[in-house]
């Protein structure tokens, strides 16, 4: 047990204590930083409205693409779950072998698609729905798709785990009692999995927040989310304190809104708008 | 007639005698030294590892590769606190305060042991760098699409701003290899300079870009997409993509009266920590070898800083259209004095001016 606790500690609590240690300290240019600890970093970060506003982007996408996720994986997830054929297995190993495909290839697979002459825009240029081809580089837009394209495959494996854990007797016994499919899913399914899309839905959520390459790759140098400024703090501009800084911001704002999440699931549960 | 013959074969046979004592002398020269250069990974490697490495090894050593971006390379040299996990290092003139005005990282080259560098000019040069190869960063555009719309070829920045070009450029992000260069040409291009970037931001977020590349492989996917119709990116690209079936030129963009196309060099440097400076020595006189520096041109679209590969790139047509290699032009052609550039300065301002 001692040597796996040894190897944890190190992996994760002694790197996250470095860049903490470090957002304290001022750069002085160089990857050097100064030795006494001030909280300049923080100041400027929560001052700046250029910070604040890339914050904001960072959660804002990762919130719609969480949503987005699981919208589009809900359906998926409750027809794998469901379905007695042997297809089952093949449709979810299929999801589970997309999921370990790298993101760079998946992004390009997007980049493709949606190109100036790919089949999207030849689609909706035919269709006359667009006069000019649309792309998904260098917006918000395509951040979101890029973040979903990332995290799909796992929100439809969670969805998936949680919908089975929902016996089939129930939504039976809703719909022998009068109960419409739309209602049976309303009022039975939707409540019972409430737990389970929220766990989902945070997990999704912090992925997202984290996430670099899509947001890098489709982002286009336009987008700014917080990992894409901590890369370019380090990479380019050589401030390993600002990038602690901008590094334990996000860590902390994730912590907050993961807490923020389980202490409203509880009232929720507490008015038993939540089922458990 | 014999007597001749007869001294001509002594002469011969003197001459191979002594070319393989001297090839006996340098066959172990480098004996168990495994010299570590950091440098960019594809083709770029791979054109070291097929000429450089195996003189290298029939010397008796060992090359081993840091590849990655100039940028992420000193940004490993920081995290190993001066101590390089390499001896030689591939610089941008970008990273002149990082490496040259400090001297913190590195450590003198021994022009002695350079003879390749005698050919070059004096400022490419000295007692601290040796310039090895230089990008000209152009206008990259599609000449079909161009006559299509009806467009002239382009002659400045100015002339991308077209509504029927809109969503259709590609620049270079700061981040990339030729970013901080063509950052830097824009604001000589719109009145500003190294002190002043604000008119190149202005002018950038007026050409409504369809995206900054970062790594200029994107530009030969953009342009065979059909995505981009021109692209602010260094000849060596724009070659490739006209390798690659792209119907695209070469445009050098004047800047001002002064100055006409944008210059981006490298430099090798030895650093501080190296013990292996006879072999790092060697290495960068292997890398200014004309052979070397026409090889590197033809394959990577880079211009050597060796005279005599420069005047032989003239013979092959696709890098004579694409670049300028006429010695009065050239010296036309503007190059950024990052001495005078605060760089921290500018990536903040570029990352608040291009935010959507």
């Amino acid at each position: 047990m001692l040597p796996s606790f040894i190897v944890i500690g190190i992996l994760i609590v002694a790197s996250q204590y470095v860049f903490l240690k470090g957002s304290f300290y001022k750069d002085l240019g160089l990857g050097r930083i100064g030795d006494t600890a001030v909280l300049d970093n923080y100041i400027r970060f929560f001052t700046d409205p250029f910070y604040l506003r890339t914050l904001w982007i960072t959660i804002k996408t990762s919130a719609l693409a969480a949503f987005f996720t699981l919208l589009l994986g809900f359906p998926v997830a409750y027809l794998i779950a469901r379905m007695r054929s042997r297809w089952s297995m093949l449709l979810l190993a299929g999801i589970v072998v997309a999921t370990f495909v790298t993101i760079v290839i998946k992004v390009f697979g997007l980049i493709i698609i949606f190109a100036a002459d790919g089949w999207v825009n030849k689609m909706l240029l035919g269709l006359h729905i667009v006069d000019r081809p649309y792309t998904i580089i260098g917006n918000q837009v395509g951040v979101v798709v890029g973040l979903m394209h990332f995290t799909l495959g796992f929100g439809v494996l969670l969805l998936y785990s949680v919908i089975q854990t929902i016996p089939r007797s129930l939504e039976e016994a809703a719909q022998i009692h009068g109960a419409s499919r739309f209602r049976m899913h309303l009022r039975v399914l939707l409540p019972l999995s409430l737990p389970g899309i929220t766990v989902g839905s945070l997990m999704i959520f912090n992925m997202c927040m984290g996430a670099f390459t899509s947001a890098a790759l489709l982002g286009g140098g336009r987008v700014f989310t917080l990992p894409v400024l901590i890369q370019r703090t380090v990479m380019m501009e050589v401030k390993y304190s600002m990038a602690g800084t901008l590094s334990a911001i996000l860590l902390i704002t994730v912590l907050l809104i993961n807490l923020l999440s389980v202490f409203l699931l509880r009232r929720f549960r507490t008015a038993r708008l939540v089922v458990t | 007639m014999t007597i001749k013959r007869r001294k001509a074969a002594t002469q011969g046979a003197l001459i191979a005698i002594g070319l393989g004592v001297a090839a006996s002398a340098s066959a172990g020269e480098f004996d168990g030294v495994t010299l570590t250069i950091a440098t960019w990974g594809g083709t770029w490697k791979s054109n070291i590892e097929e000429v450089i490495v195996p003189k290298f090894e029939a010397m008796g050593g060992k090359v081993e590769f840091v590849t990655g971006s100039p940028q992420a390379n000193l940004a490993k040299l920081i995290a190993a606190r001066g101590r390089a996990p390499f001896d030689v290092m591939e610089v941008l003139d970008a990273q002149e305060k990082d490496f040259f005005t400090t001297g913190d990282f590195i450590q003198n080259v021994d022009l002695s042991k350079i003879p390749n560098a005698e050919g070059l000019d004096d400022w490419q040069r000295n007692e601290s760098r040796v310039a090895s190869w230089n990008t000209q960063e152009t206008i990259c555009y599609d000449k079909g699409k161009f006559a299509e719309l009806g467009l002239e070829p382009p002659t400045t920045y100015t002339d991308l701003i077209n509504e029927k070009l809109a969503g259709r450029i590609s620049i270079p992000d700061i981040t990339s290899g030729g970013g901080l260069a063509n950052f830097g040409a824009f604001a000589y291009a719109a009145g500003g300079d190294e002190t002043n970037v604000q008119p190149a931001l202005d002018l950038i977020n007026k050409l409504d870009a369809l995206k900054f590349w970062s790594r200029g492989g994107e530009v030969i996917t953009q342009f065979q997409s059909g995505d981009v119709y021109a692209a602010i990116v260094h000849a060596g690209w724009c070659t490739r993509a006209k390798n690659a079936g792209a119907n695209v030129t070469t445009a050098h963009p004047k800047i001002n009266d002064e100055h006409t196309g944008v210059n981006k060099y490298g430099w090798l440097v030895i650093m501080k920590s190296s013990e292996n400076t006879d072999a790092a020595n060697w290495y960068i006189n292997e890398y200014l070898d004309p052979e070397f520096q026409l090889r590197l041109a033809t394959k990577a679209g880079v211009v050597p800083v060796n005279k005599e590969a420069i005047a032989r790139l003239e013979e092959d047509p696709v890098l004579a259209e694409m670049l300028v290699l006429d010695p009065a032009k050239l010296d036309t052609q503007l190059r950024i004095d990052y001495s005078k550039a605060d760089i921290a300065s500018w990536n903040d301002q570029w990352n608040r001016a291009v935010t959507k």
